[in-house]
């Protein structure tokens, strides 16, 4: 084949390709798709595959809720997660012993329930004289005039990460506060901490101070069935510090978040873990390894199949045999155990297992398409000349395969990322990767659909889909145009 | 070749794949189980030297408790069959696996210990699931499928061909467990988990089998009928140009005959392999639909003998599917050859 040819053959086929509507579709989506994979480090969090197992890392966010776009669709509106870094934040000194750092809230009008919790941390403290250690308040103004007070000098550490809505003593004193106002009772803070109400209703609690609350209602009430008060609210964090020569407080890196009851673009899981950048870096593995397994596969069956058809006889016998036992093989039962045996499963041992249960179909067609090429004249040809068996396959026969090669290749991804997805579902992953199999995996574990978490069974099967259809419509595009007499099964 | 002859290699092809998988599955356990039971046995010979060993220390002397150490130590080794070498394990497990002999489980499952007993209750259950819903899907697609051939490039045809290609790409337990979430959780008219009830016998028993099989048949059909009738619509819109269906319409058959009498007929063989073929690849995806399910068959019974590390239950039931598939393939052979002539002179088998 002349270099010309090759140019003539590829100008003509991008003609004929340009006609075929699907496969045009499925080009702009796989171009759409690599775009996602390569630019995830910068779109999402980088380096989200070592921060993926670290619960720790996704403790500022809330747990198993939905996308905030999910607000559209619903009457009863749910709050965004909203945080505020040191710069955002309105921090003052009234006297040289005090400071006094300030968090506004809006909780808008329409919105269901307040945030589930607020969370701050990052409070970076010197201890050099600990008899004399800094202390902290924190309260929360409410835009009827009242004021909850949920820590009342309490003793700062460089560890003090607050969280209202996840300590026990801070429900506390947010059940103290609820009981006087209503009831006018003054309950002791150490008992109610061991309160039934206060105990079963850690997390809950916090509404109760996001709503309306007046002398004569019923605390109970108002826990379980929370009225809103829509306004502006403010947080205010007082650390008193007696000695600010020795004792020194810095907020360099304090963080003070409202943890939403809806999150980003696509919600949280049970760890609080961000699934839109989950699903965006699982798009990278699916990508690498539906591709890798097919185009190996696909090259090894064809390599296999037309040796097999080029040597005949005994060898061939031989060769078919192998092919059949592998075929005959239930492979994902296999997989299974394999991986289950093996332990520590790597991303390139999954490539592995998928392509040697992979390539036998192939071969097997490849073989009797070779069985008819290898009759031409030319071949004799280069036979009589003098050309080696391994010249004439490579040479000879296997260009001739190309195109459908191509088509197969398309046409198998699906099933390697299906069969990717279906062990990383099972468990069998390799566990330093971020994969859609594992996200539904968890979601499996922690019986998301059972309880309705749809935000999290959704998108990566959806993820799944769109790789498939992508690699199906250019696959069958190619197939119409390539090998127009393969068409009939 | 003969037809009775095909089918005699076909069987040895099948059992020579059965021995190979078998030691397959075999050398894998074995040495998944010398660990353990090397951990069994030091922690036996810890408590024997606690006590007995201590004992004989005290009254016999150091001489002869090194002895009944050793001693002991050997008898431990026989127990745990550490003594052998570990292909002579793997040809000992693969023995006893083919002449069915599995063992028993740790813990009982299904109200016992013994593996054949556990997979005789379960594989009915799967058979009857994924049988149910095949016949179903089958029926479907050739219908579907002969319809949009015979309109080929309405939009009836089109919009079938969209929704098999969309199909395609979806994993059938992911499809499951949408299913879950909008049929079962949303709008509740299927139970949330496939778990049979126990407790019921008789009517009652088989309407809550019924019940409980609903929805995974009814994913089952969804995920795989578009692509059968699209298969089937491919077969049939070459099978429709072929010289005798012209001269069958030539001579006036009516269309419906031509159809199903004439076209049908040719395009059986392939059609019957997808169907047996169909059948053995359901039981692949089986493992994982029957875990979202909750459905009480082999599939959800493999995965919970891997959580809880049950290895003569899983050597059993990988053994099982093996036979079961290659069964399938033997069958497909053999009716491939009763129907396609040509396989029995010996064509397709070079093939």
């Amino acid at each position: 084949m002349r270099w010309v040819d090759v140019k003539e053959g590829f100008k003509e086929f991008l003609e004929e390709f340009k006609r075929e509507k699907t496969g045009i579709a499925g080009v702009l989506l796989l171009i759409l798709l690599v775009l996602v994979a390569l630019t995830a480090p910068y779109t999402t969090i980088p380096d989200l595959p070592d921060k993926w197992r670290s619960s720790a890392y996704w403790e500022d966010n809330p747990k198993n809720v939905p996308p905030t776009w999910y607000n559209m669709f619903t009457s009863q509106k749910l709050v965004p997660q909203v945080a505020y870094y040191s710069d955002e934040l309105s921090i003052t000194h009234p006297s040289s012993t005090e400071t006094l750092i300030e968090a506004p809230y809006s909780f808008s009008k329409g919105y269901y329930l307040g945030p589930q919790g607020i969370i701050i941390r990052n409070i970076n403290v010197t201890l050099n004289a600990p008899s004399k250690a800094p202390t902290y308040s924190l309260y929360l103004e409410r835009p009827d005039g009242k004021t909850v007070p949920l820590v009342n000098n309490k003793p700062l550490t460089s560890s003090t990460t607050i969280a209202v809505g996840r300590d026990a003593s801070i429900s506390a004193n947010i059940y103290v506060w609820l009981v006087n106002v209503t009831e006018g009772k003054e309950l002791d803070p150490f008992q109610a901490q061991m309160d039934p109400i206060v105990i079963m209703n850690i997390n809950t609690l916090v509404s109760a101070a996001f709503a309306k609350v007046e002398p004569g209602m019923k605390a109970e009430d108002i826990i379980n069935n929370p009225e809103p008060l829509w306004g502006d609210y403010k947080l205010v964090l007082k650390i008193d510090n007696p000695t600010p020569d020795q004792n020194k407080v810095i907020l360099d890196d304090i963080k003070v978040t409202f943890l939403g009851r809806s999150y980003g673009t696509m919600g949280t899981d049970y760890l609080g873990r961000d699934l839109w950048a989950g699903i965006i870096w699982g798009s990278r593995v699916s990508l690498t390894i539906g591709i890798l397994v097919s185009v190996l596969s696909t090259v090894i069956g064809l390599v296999y199949g037309v040796t097999s058809a080029y040597l005949g006889g005994n060898a061939d016998e031989f060769m078919m045999r192998i092919n059949e036992i592998f075929a005959s093989i239930p492979s994902l039962p296999i997989l299974i155990l394999i991986g289950a045996t093996v332990g520590h499963v790597t991303l390139m041992f999954i490539v592995l297992l998928l392509v040697i249960f992979g390539w036998m179909g192939i071969a097997r067609i490849a073989r009797s398409m070779a069985l008819q090429i290898k009759e031409q004249t030319y071949i004799e040809a280069a036979k009589a000349l003098g050309a080696g068996n391994g010249r004439i396959i490579f040479k000879h026969i296997l260009p001739q395969l190309l195109p459908y090669a191509f088509a197969v290749i398309a046409l198998s991804v699906p099933g390697a990322v299906i069969a990717e997805a279906s062990l990383s579902f099972l468990g069998i992953g390799d566990p330093t990767a971020v994969t859609w199999g594992q996200i539904l995996n968890a979601a499996q574990a922690q019986a998301a659909t059972t309880k309705g978490y749809w935000w999290w069974v959704l998108p990566p099967g959806l993820g799944i889909a769109v790789v498939g259809l992508t690699f199906v419509l250019i696959g069958t595009a190619l197939d119409k145009i390539l090998n127009p007499r393969l068409r009939k099964l | 070749m003969g037809y009775l002859k095909y089918l005699v290699f076909r069987i040895l092809n099948a059992i020579l794949v059965l021995l190979i998988v078998t030691f397959i599955i075999s050398a894998l356990f074995v040495k998944v189980a010398e660990q353990s039971n090397l951990a069994k046995m030091n922690d036996e010979m810890m408590q024997w030297d606690r006590t007995t060993g201590q004992n004989i220390l005290r009254t016999q002397g150091q001489d002869a408790y090194e002895k009944a150490k050793a001693e002991h130590e050997q008898f431990l080794r026989e127990k745990y069959e550490l003594n052998l070498p570990y292909w002579q394990k793997v040809y000992n497990k693969a023995l006893r696996t083919l002449r069915l002999d599995f063992g028993t489980t740790t813990t009982p499952i299904f109200g016992t210990n013994n593996v054949s007993d556990i997979i005789k209750v379960a594989v009915p259950r799967s058979i009857l699931l994924f049988t149910t819903a095949t016949i179903i899907v089958i029926i479907l697609g050739i219908f579907l499928g002969v319809r949009a051939a015979r309109h080929a490039g309405s939009a009836f045809d089109r919009g079938l061909s969209i929704f098999a290609l969309l199909t395609y790409s979806l994993p059938m337990w992911w499809t499951g467990m949408m299913f879950l979430l909008i049929f079962a959780f949303k709008l509740g008219w299927f139970p949330l988990s496939s778990m049979f009830d126990p407790q019921l016998t008789g009517w009652e028993h088989v309407k809550d089998v019924l019940y409980k099989l609903a929805l995974p048949v009814l994913t089952y059909v969804f995920v795989a009928f578009g692509g059968w009738a699209w298969t089937t619509r491919n077969i049939m819109i070459g099978t429709l140009q072929e010289d005798f269906i012209m001269a069958a319409k030539a001579k006036g058959v009516p269309e419906h005959k031509i159809i199903y009498g004439h076209a049908l007929r040719a395009a059986a063989p392939p059609i019957v392999t997808m169907i047996i073929f169909a059948l053995l690849g359901s039981l692949g995806g089986a493992i994982i639909s029957e875990l979202v399910f909750n459905y009480p068959g082999m599939g959800r019974l493999y995965w919970v003998a891997l959580q809880q590390n049950e290895t003569n239950l899983l050597i059993g039931l990988t053994y099982f599917f093996t036979v079961l598939y290659l069964a399938g393939v033997v069958i497909a052979d053999m009716v491939y050859g009763f129907l396609d002539p040509r396989v029995k002179v010996g064509a397709s088998s070079k093939m």
